[in-house]
């Protein structure tokens, strides 16, 4: 527990006064599925990461010494960064988010135990790959070329330390292009004609997804969310 | 019929038994001098006991063989409650014939050599992954149910003796009870697994009830040791300090046998890092030293399941990796082999076992009550403990999987095992339990077993789906992996992923280090793997898929007339200039393009395309007890890479869309027939259709063959039936074989046959040369292959292509090399024109590339040059033996000609 009990303190009351408070009060925290302790655990948390400043910077996300080993870092501090993720727009990234940026961000890892209702999951869903989906897709065009998709080859590739990078590079090249080639496969759609497979839409996105539980795979509990001192 | 041969298989080894009598009066003569050599002795006595062992696997071999006659019965009924049934009759036999019960199911051989194969088969063929997902659920319910199922099974039954619905004459305590409940509540993995493989439920269901089976063992060990010590003791002298260590005995059985069981991981692993120059011992490793880690844990009282079922699952990823292919195959089968085996007898050993009436003695209270307690309470512990689990679980398990759960909980073997190993005077109801036990074993396995089916039909509960990993997920799975792990990082919660993450990067860092050879751990990588595997299957389908194409769209074969003839002209047109003896003429044939021509030369690029080189044939050490030749497979694996990269990539760079969906389409199609031969092996027999297109043609080059040469035609049948080879392209080149071989044997008896020089035929179709001749072996074995499982179909053109690849005469196949063709091949509607593609890429022999006919990409290396050389310098007989052979060549097939 990093945070001192008066430093809470201090926070809770200081929070009471922010505007972000009511309305977080009010909206936010149906809309991000969090009750009021996760909240809490989570302010503490983005305030251990920004320093005690209202925003996070990009720099900051290097205090967090378990994220260095991390092969595809750089595509996940963008991820929450992104203004497509944070929903202001189709692209860009911003140069810093708040807690309620923060907030979103993390609440695309909510569980989906809670919406027993079939479009709201479905809905749900595509939202989580279209996180995937634009981690992927860095220029934001809303489709993965084949560059992108080889650079997120060689970034997991590159997650084992002995391989060399010269081989990683052939191999993702390959595998890239194998990837692509299944997805334009599972398309299924009717292209236009004399017009190579230009790169994954969105749906083809989803569409390689068939048959695959979500539930497990992009969640994280935060029930017991602890605040550890990670800055020293 | 097979049952009456199989009862009569059963009689043998008591016929035999009978025939003992005999070698004994015999010998008891011996203090005379023997009457000199005898001719015939009877030892019934120094086999008997590993004569026995072979033949009740023998039976359960048979039996298994028989039920799966029927795929009716097996669908209904699982093999398991088949295997009892037949066991309960073999056993009835038995006692009937030999007026006493043998052959039953000794707690010795169980433990000591049935129990083992089976743990480790689903130890190491565990999915990981999903058991490391699940180990909190399967932790639960192998513990804390156990414990509960235990107590509650043994208060409960000493309750209903207490209220005297048990007959008095059942001598136990409370202590007894609780020993009957500790060795009754464990759930049985072979019993689990024979049922539920059968079912297909979901894998995360199957996980959770077979993790918690395999798991329990130390449970149950560590309860049955304590209540049967506690028993013994008697209940007086039971200090509170050995409850005390009858708790701590539980944390020590449980993680000394699970470190036991990793330390032999550990060392399995560092073994096989260094058997790169003795590949033929690494299966008998994995075994060796499971079977250690089993024997060990077993020799220190820990639990022996847990043990090696940690070894398997520990090991597997490095010996994986560090053993050859083939070593791979072996192990699997072998493992497979034996836990089957062992599963077999076991149940079929239980059957007998049931009969023997002396060792039981029946109590309606009693066995009626366990087994109403049984399933009550393992109900209700299921409930309650996915209760408390599902707060804790992202994806709750809800009440279908709780019944199927609860449901699922089959006892087996284990507990009769131990049952048995009771020692009667301390436990004076043993007979009462053992008979218990029997019917509880007997309820569980066969009415649950055989109810499970249609309750989990009933209640819908989630089948597993197999679908086949595509590259995308795979990566998509990384990319998740890593970004929960990131997350959790961020929001500073160490949960599951984030301990997953920290392992897999310490197992990168140094383990994988120590235990994975360098050349395998370099590459080793999932991702990597899956393409490679998915590139292996797509290599085999589009074999298989290039026949079938080439007969589906009826690649314009020509009409009947017009072939005979043209290929009559061909032919003629080779005796002929090969009757001159001198050098041939290039330019006749050359001018015939007849359809049958082009029809081999498509076919020949689509092999060339398609295929992979055969391998060469090896001289050396080919059959060599320590040594199995590893580079020629791997040289394979290697180039069947490239070539479907360079297909990939050629295709990706033309890939249209429509392409892409024409490419798909007879995917589906080949997945059924996939699945057809799965379903129903006998029909593989009937050869798939799309052989059809093969067969015709080579019919009628066969019967046009026969016209001209009988010689070579009667020789060319009796290798059909040697080699199951009909193929177009070879027919020509057959024949110029045949007469080869004959020649070669009446003229110059050396073995080595040097091939004639290349023709312009041969140029333009290399198929001609002996390039052809080996692209032709691989072509008919691609009708063959069916890949019922993407490794055995590989495995199996593999192992036929070795053999096939390797021609009756002793020749060398000089021109071997077959390079990639760079086109993409799998566009079936153009293949027309390849022949005449002047890019097409053959291996063209060096001097004609002199003459400026070659398009200089035959990159052939240089000792294959040099193999050339001479055969190619054939023009100004510089060489003598090409060319007398060759003479000897030309006459002879002139001759065989004529006739």
């Amino acid at each position: 527990m990093g945070v001192s009990h008066s430093s809470k303190e201090a926070w809770e009351r200081e929070s009471r006064t922010d505007f972000w408070w009511r309305q977080m009060q009010e909206g936010f925290m149906n809309k991000s599925d969090f009750n009021w302790d996760q909240i809490k655990q989570l302010h503490q948390r983005f305030r251990l990461l920004s320093g005690d400043q209202p925003t996070i910077r990009p720099e900051n996300f290097d205090n967090v010494l378990d994220l260095e080993s991390n092969p595809i870092r750089s595509r996940i501090v963008r991820a929450f960064f992104d203004n497509r993720n944070l929903g202001r727009g189709t692209g860009g990234i911003a140069e810093e988010i708040n807690f309620e940026d923060f907030v979103t961000i993390i609440s695309y890892f909510r569980p989906l135990r809670s919406r027993r209702n079939k479009e709201e999951a479905e809905m749900y869903r595509r939202e989580k790959l279209r996180f995937l989906f634009n981690s992927y897709d860095q220029d934001g065009d809303g489709i993965i070329t084949l560059q992108e998709y080889r650079r997120v080859v060689e970034d997991l590739l590159s997650a084992n330390p002995q391989v060399e990078p010269a081989w990683v590079r052939s191999i993702a090249n390959s595998i890239a292009r194998g990837a692509l080639k299944e997805a334009a496969r599972a398309s299924n759609q009717p292209a236009e004609k004399g017009q190579p497979y230009q790169g994954i839409t969105f749906e083809d996105f989803i569409k390689t997804w068939q048959g695959i539980d979500l539930e497990v795979k992009m969640q994280v509990s935060f029930l017991n969310l602890e605040a550890k001192a990670l800055c020293q | 019929m097979l049952r009456a041969a199989l009862l009569l298989l059963l009689r043998l080894p008591l016929a035999g038994a009978g025939a003992t009598e005999e070698p004994t009066q015999e010998s008891r003569p011996l203090g005379e001098p023997p009457p000199g050599l005898a001719l015939f002795r009877w030892q019934w006595h120094e086999v008997e006991a590993p004569y026995l062992v072979a033949l009740w696997i023998l039976v359960a071999s048979l039996a298994k063989i028989v039920f799966h006659l029927s795929r009716k019965v097996t669908s209904l009924v699982p093999e398991s409650c088949l295997l009892i049934l037949l066991g309960l009759a073999l056993g009835g036999i038995v006692l009937a014939v030999a007026k006493k019960a043998e052959y039953q199911l000794e707690p010795g051989t169980f433990f000591l050599f049935l129990l083992p194969p089976i743990v480790l088969d689903s130890g190491y063929f565990m999915p990981s992954r999903l058991f490391f997902d699940n180990l909190g659920a399967i932790l639960t319910y192998a513990v804390v149910g156990t414990l509960w199922n235990t107590f509650t099974t043994g208060v409960a039954l000493w309750g209903l003796q207490q209220a005297g619905l048990v007959a008095p004459k059942v001598q136990a305590g409370l202590l007894d009870f609780l020993l009957f409940g500790s060795l009754i509540s464990a759930v049985d993995p072979v019993a689990v697994l024979a049922v539920f493989e059968e079912v297909h439920v979901n894998e995360t269901l199957f996980i959770i009830v077979f993790g918690e089976s395999l798991l329990n063992d130390a449970v149950t060990v560590v309860l049955y040791k304590v209540c049967n010590s506690f028993v013994e003791m008697g209940s007086a002298n039971v200090q509170a300090t050995d409850y005390l260590k009858g708790v701590a005995s539980l944390f020590v059985v449980s993680l000394g046998g699970a470190a036991v069981g990793l330390v032999f991981a550990f060392l399995l692993a560092l073994t096989t890092r260094f058997t790169k120059r003795v590949r033929i011992i690494e299966p008998l490793l994995v075994f060796l030293l499971a079977y250690a880690a089993y024997l060990t844990a077993e020799m220190a009282s820990l639990s022996a399941i847990l043990a090696v079922t940690m070894c398997g699952l520990g090991c597997k990823k490095y010996v994986e990796a560090n053993i050859s292919h083939k070593s791979r195959t072996a192990v699997k089968y072998t493992m497979k082999t034996l836990a089957s085996c062992a599963e077999t007898v076991i149940f079929m050993l239980l059957g007998i076992s049931a009969v023997d009436s002396s060792k039981w003695a029946w109590d309606s209270g009693l066995v009626l009550g366990t087994l109403f307690f049984i399933l009550f309470f393992r109900a209700l512990g299921v409930v309650l403990q996915t209760w408390v689990l599902n707060q804790f679980r992202l994806v709750p398990l809800d009440k279908i999987d709780q019944v199927v759960m609860s449901y699922g909980g089959l006892r087996g073997a284990v507990a009769f095992a131990l049952v048995i190993l009771l020692d009667r005077t301390k436990v004076p109801a043993k007979d009462y339990f053992v008979a218990t036990t029997i019917v509880v074993v007997f309820f569980t396995v066969i009415v649950q077993g055989l109810t499970i089916k249609p309750l989990v039909k009933w209640l819908r509960v989630k089948r597993s789906d197999h679908h086949k990993p595509t590259l995308n997920q795979e990566l998509h799975e990384h990319t998740f992996d890593h970004i929960l792990a990131a997350v959790e990082d961020v929001v500073g919660h160490h949960g599951y992923h984030y301990w997953r993450d920290r392992w897999e990067q310490f197992d990168k860092k140094y383990l994988s280090q120590l235990l994975m050879r360098r050349s395998a751990y370099r590459i080793r990588d999932q991702i990597w793997d899956v393409y490679y595997r998915l590139n292996i299957r797509d290599a085999i389908s589009f074999v298989d898929q290039g026949g079938h194409v080439l007969s589906s769209t009826g690649l314009t074969l020509p009409t009947m007339p017009s072939r005979n003839s043209v290929a009559e002209t061909s032919v003629t047109n080779l005796l002929r200039e090969s009757g001159s003896g001198a050098c041939l003429d290039l330019q006749v044939i050359d001018t015939v393009r007849s359809g049958r021509d082009r029809e081999d030369a498509v076919m020949h690029h689509l092999l060339c395309g398609g295929l992979y080189k055969p391998r060469r044939r090896r001289y050396k050490a080919s059959c060599g007890r320590h040594f199995i030749s590893e580079d020629a497979q791997e040289r394979q694996d290697k180039e069947i890479f490239q070539q479907n990269m360079k297909r990939r990539l050629e295709s990706f760079k033309s890939t249209k869309h429509n392409i892409c969906l024409t490419k798909s389409k007879p995917r589906p199609r080949k997945a059924g027939h996939k699945k057809d031969g799965v379903a129903n092996p006998e029909a593989t027999n009937g050869k798939p259709p799309r052989d059809l297109g093969f067969q015709d043609t080579a019919a009628v080059i066969l019967t046009m063959e026969s016209e001209e040469e009988e010689e070579s035609d009667s020789s060319e049948t009796e290798k059909e039936d040697d080699e199951g080879i009909i193929f177009v392209a070879r027919a020509t080149n057959e024949i110029l074989q045949e007469g080869k071989l004959s020649g070669s044997h009446e003229v110059c008896p050396s073995p080595r046959i040097i091939p004639p020089s290349p023709t312009c035929a041969e140029k333009e179709l290399p198929w001609k040369s002996g390039q052809g001749d080996l692209a032709v072996y691989v072509s008919s074995e691609t009708t063959k292959i069916v890949p019922v499982d993407m490794q055995t179909g590989w495995n199996q053109s593999i192992s036929s292509l070795e053999s096939l690849a390797s021609p009756p005469c002793t020749q060398p196949p000089t021109l071997a090399r077959l390079p990639p063709h760079p086109l993409g091949m799998e566009e079936p509607q153009v293949p027309l024109d390849l022949s005449s593609d002047p890019r097409s890429s053959f291996a063209f022999p060096p001097s004609l590339a002199k003459a400026g006919r070659s398009r200089s990409e035959s990159s052939a290396d240089l000792p294959q040059q040099q193999e050339l050389q001479p055969l190619m310098g054939h023009k100004g007989h510089t060489h003598l033996s090409p060319g007398t052979a060759n003479s000897h060549w030309c006459i002879q097939f002139n001759r065989g000609g004529r006739l």
